[in-house]
Formats: structure tokens, C-alpha cells, sequence
């Protein structure tokens, strides 16, 4: 078999196949199936509550699931410990708010994970982070602690965190929910620069320009399933489901309502 | 005796006294931490063995007095032929039950730690004991300066004990005794012993808000 090609005989980097998952009761996600190439930006939108977060987390383990499968690299997701832990450091996640080190430098946050779990040496470890930092545009934000930074930087800064640790594909929920309007730009430029760089994404966002711009390929959940996936253009200008169509309505509404 | 005539006769045992009680609450308190930070940890566990000894460590030790402690380690304990010096039995009292506060403290330090922080570093591939040692513990200690402060505080109070056995130098209650059974100190000897208790406090209060202040996490 030959790597190189995008074939569709490639391991897919995620895979889950068929997966369930309760609170409780509560029924979250149904019969999840999705598979994520090598190099492929993922976008997932839908209602509050349709479970983006919930198959977010479930990507590496967070969250269990209840049953089903979850690949990584073909590989199915170890329970826990050590092999749990090297599949995680495997696949990056940005959060809605961040969640820095607040006790450690900007520097620390994006070195911490590389000296502690790949080992690498201090000195080798800064270099890269600087780099990082340098290529998500705060590179003079390195010796500061998290606090001081704006929600767009310390954003960015969770960005290079995750990328210190080489993964393999990166999963964001809601990046820039918690932003202020004026920030939010510089974090989808950066995510926009990672995306072109063949990064392979799996993004829950409201951006739906962005969506549009960066998504190869656009998962529309609803109440726990995945009702319609497609190609951007494709499901902008023609969702299948009514529920999609409404979705998306009232998405043009909320626009056209904060632009007045 | 006045406190002239105290003084002249007794001010370098006080000073002794003083560094003694000084030494004991330093110790004590090293020992104390470190115990509560493992003893935290285990509460904290996956392990549910660890968190059931460390749960009850902390509702034995937070619960019974210091002197019946003593009394224990001093009285019981050569019963089944554990014999250790009084100054071992004093320390292991003044250690075990801070300690448990010190648990306490840091427990509700933790709380104080946003949940996302936990995760992310478990995203990055973080291992428990790892997660705890970078992340949580550091951030429950700076959250509890202030009440580690106090405790420490406490833990001075708390050596005290010493004065319920025979120990070699005497710390500042055990020298109150002492002169109140040699000659007459009166009411003078605890005086000058309180007062400097209040003066190691207040010191350790300064010193402790300076702390807090340093290391507070800012959000
Ligand atoms: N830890 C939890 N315990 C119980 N129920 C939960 C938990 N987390 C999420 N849920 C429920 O699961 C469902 C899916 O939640 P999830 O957060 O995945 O939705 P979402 O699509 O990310 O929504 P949003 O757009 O608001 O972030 C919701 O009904 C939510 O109430
Ligand atoms: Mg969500």
C-alpha cells in the first residue's frame, strides 16, 4: 500500500465507529460514526446541547463512551494509563476558555508537556516553544504568567501548547466562544495558517465564515447525531434537512441582528 | 519575682526556650506539610484503598486532642514495646494532627482550581502523579498560603505539648513550669513566655501575607 496517496485505503488519523454515549439516562450521542483523514479540517456545527462537545472530548477520552469504537491511527483508544496518556499526547485539544497554567509562564505552559512526557530537555524544549510562540504571534508575551495576557493571546498560547507536543490532529471546541469580538480574528488566523499547513483539525465553532473557508468537509450534529455531512459549499447553499435549513436561519437572523 | 529579677536569672533560658519552641514549630511544620501534601494526594487518588486511609487519616487526626495524642505515644505505646524518646513522641504529635489540617487546607485550595486545567493537562498527555505534581499541588499551596499561615501559627502553639514531658532544652511553656517550680515566677514567668509566643506569630503573620501576596495566582 502506498502512504503518499490519499487513497481511501489510508488509516484514517480518527475514527469512531458507531459510538454511543449516556449521562445518565440521557442519551448524548447516538451512533456516532466519523472518520477524519490525514491533513483533513473537520468542522463541527449544530444547536446547543446536539453533543459537539461531548463527541469532542470522546476523541481522546475525556469523556468515555458507552459503547462503540474509537481509533486513533487504527489503533482503538486504551482505557487508561501510560498507553491512554501517549495516545492523548498524540492528539491536541483547544478549549473554549483556555485553560492555561495559571501558575506558570506563557513559556512554561508550552513546555511543561514536552519535558515531562516526551522528555526533551529544558534548553531544547524553550527553543521550540519560542518558535511556536513566535509563529502564533507572541513571542513577547513568553515570560508573563496567563492573566496577564488577553483572552486572543492566551488563546493562541493554548494553540502552541498543543502543537509543542507534535500531534497528530488537534480538536477545537469553541475556540473563540469566549472571546471578545475584536480577538476573535487573530485565532481563526492562526487556526486558518494551521489548517493550510496540513494540519488535521476537527473544529466545533459558530464561525460559519470560517467554517466555510477552512472546513473540507461540514458535520452538522443534532440531538446526539450527526443529521448531514458534506462539503462546505455544498451544505451552505443546499442543506438537505429542514433542520439544518432552520439552523442555518437562524444563524443569518443572529448576523443580520448584530450588524444592525 | 519581677520581670527585672526574671530576666537576670532566666533571660538566656528563655532565649533557649525561645529558639527550642522555634526549632520544634519548624520541624514540626516541614514534617506536617509534607505529610498533607501526601496524604492529599491519596485523597485524590484513583485508588480508592489510598482515599479511604487518607480520609480516615484526616478524621482521626483533625479530631483528637494533642495531649490525649501524647499521652498515646508516651503511656500506650511502650505497652507494645514501641519506645521512642520524648522529644520522637512530642514531634510525632505536633506533626500528625496539623498535618491533617494542613489536608484540610489544601483540599479547598484544590477546589479552588478551575477543572480545565486538570483536563488540558491531561490532553497533553499528562499522567495522574504528573498532573498532580505540576499542576494541582503547586496551585493548592499557593491557594493556601493564608490558611498555612495560621497553621503554622497553630503548629507553634501546638509544641507546647513538650511541656507535658521531660525534654532537654525546654521550649517556652515547658521553661514556665520550670521556674514556676523552682523559685517563684508567678504570673511574670508566663507573661514573658506568651509575649514572645505573640511576637512569633505576628512575625509569621507578616511574613505569610508577604508570601501570599508573591504567589497569589492571579486570574
Ligand atoms: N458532564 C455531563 N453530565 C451530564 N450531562 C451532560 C454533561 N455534559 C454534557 N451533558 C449534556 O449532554 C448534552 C450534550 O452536551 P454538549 O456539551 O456536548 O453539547 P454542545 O453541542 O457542545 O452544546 P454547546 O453548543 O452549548 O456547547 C447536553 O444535553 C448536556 O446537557
Ligand atoms: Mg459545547
Amino acid at each position: 500500500m502506498n502512504s503518499e496517496h490519499k487513497s481511501g485505503a489510508e488509516t484514517p488519523v480518527i475514527e469512531l465507529r458507531t459510538v454511543n454515549k449516556y449521562f445518565g439516562t440521557h442519551h448524548v450521542l447516538k451512533d456516532v460514526s466519523l472518520s477524519v483523514r490525514q491533513g483533513e479540517v473537520v468542522v463541527i456545527i449544530g444547536p446547543s446541547g446536539s453533543g459537539k462537545s461531548t463527541l469532542c472530548r470522546t476523541i481522546n477520552r475525556l469523556e468515555t463512551i458507552s459503547s462503540g469504537e474509537i481509533l486513533i491511527e487504527g489503533q482503538p483508544m486504551p482505557a487508561e494509563g501510560k498507553e491512554l496518556a501517549q495516545v492523548r499526547s498524540r492528539i491536541g485539544m483547544v478549549f473554549q476558555s483556555f485553560n492555561l497554567f495559571l501558575h506558570r509562564t506563557i513559556l512554561d505552559n508550552v513546555t511543561m508537556a514536552p519535558m515531562d512526557v516526551l522528555h526533551i530537555k529544558r534548553k531544547d524544549a524553550e527553543e521550540e516553544a519560542l518558535k511556536l510562540l513566535r509563529q502564533v504571534g507572541i513571542e513577547d508575551q513568553a515570560r508573563k504568567v496567563p492573566a496577564q495576557l488577553s483572552g486572543g493571546q492566551q488563546q493562541r498560547a493554548a494553540i502552541a501548547r498543543a502543537l509543542a507536543m507534535h500531534p497528530k490532529a488537534i480538536l477545537f471546541d469553541e475556540p473563540t466562544s469566549a472571546l471578545d469580538p475584536e480577538m476573535i480574528q487573530e485565532v481563526l488566523d492562526v487556526m486558518t495558517s494551521l489548517a493550510k499547513s496540513g494540519m488535521t483539525m476537527v473544529i466545533v465553532t459558530h464561525e460559519m465564515n470560517f467554517a466555510r473557508n477552512v472546513a473540507d468537509r461540514i458535520i452538522f450534529m443534532n440531538d446526539g447525531a450527526i443529521l448531514e455531512e458534506g462539503a462546505p459549499d455544498e451544505f451552505f447553499a443546499h442543506p438537505k434537512t429542514e433542520r439544518a435549513r432552520e439552523f442555518l436561519a437562524s444563524f443569518r437572523n443572529e448576523q443580520k441582528e448584530s450588524e444592525l | 519575682m519581677n520581670i527585672g529579677e526574671l530576666l537576670s536569672q532566666y533571660g538566656g533560658k528563655y532565649a533557649i526556650a525561645l529558639l527550642t519552641t522555634w526549632k520544634l514549630t519548624a520541624v514540626s511544620f516541614a514534617l506536617a506539610l509534607a505529610l498533607g501534601v501526601l496524604i492529599t494526594a491519596m485523597r485524590v487518588s484513583p485508588i480508592r484503598p489510598l482515599r479511604i486511609i487518607a480520609g480516615l487519616y484526616v478524621q482521626i487526626f483533625r479530631n483528637i486532642p494533642g495531649v490525649a495524642l501524647l499521652i498515646f505515644l508516651v503511656y500506650a505505646l511502650p505497652y507494645l514495646n514501641l519506645i521512642f524518646s520524648y522529644q520522637t513522641c512530642v514531634l510525632t504529635a505536633t506533626t500528625l494532627i496539623p498535618a491533617s489540617f494542613c489536608s484540610e487546607y489544601l483540599m479547598s485550595g484544590m477546589n479552588m482550581i478551575d477543572k480545565g486545567q486538570i483536563e488540558a493537562a491531561r490532553a497533553l498527555g499528562m499522567r495522574f502523579t504528573h498532573v498532580l505534581r505540576k499542576v494541582v499541588i503547586p496551585q493548592a499551596l499557593r491557594n493556601s498560603v493564608l490558611p498555612l499561615t495560621n497553621l503554622l501559627v497553630a503548629t507553634m502553639l501546638t509544641t507546647s505539648l513538650a511541656s507535658q514531658v521531660p525534654m532537654n532544652p525546654m521550649e517556652l511553656t515547658g521553661l514556665v513550669s520550670h521556674i514556676n517550680t523552682h523559685s517563684v515566677g508567678g504570673i511574670m514567668a508566663f507573661v514573658i513566655s506568651a509575649a514572645l509566643y505573640c511576637a512569633t506569630a505576628i512575625l509569621i503573620g507578616q511574613i505569610g501575607s508577604l508570601i501570599d501576596r508573591k504567589v497569589r495566582i492571579v486570574r
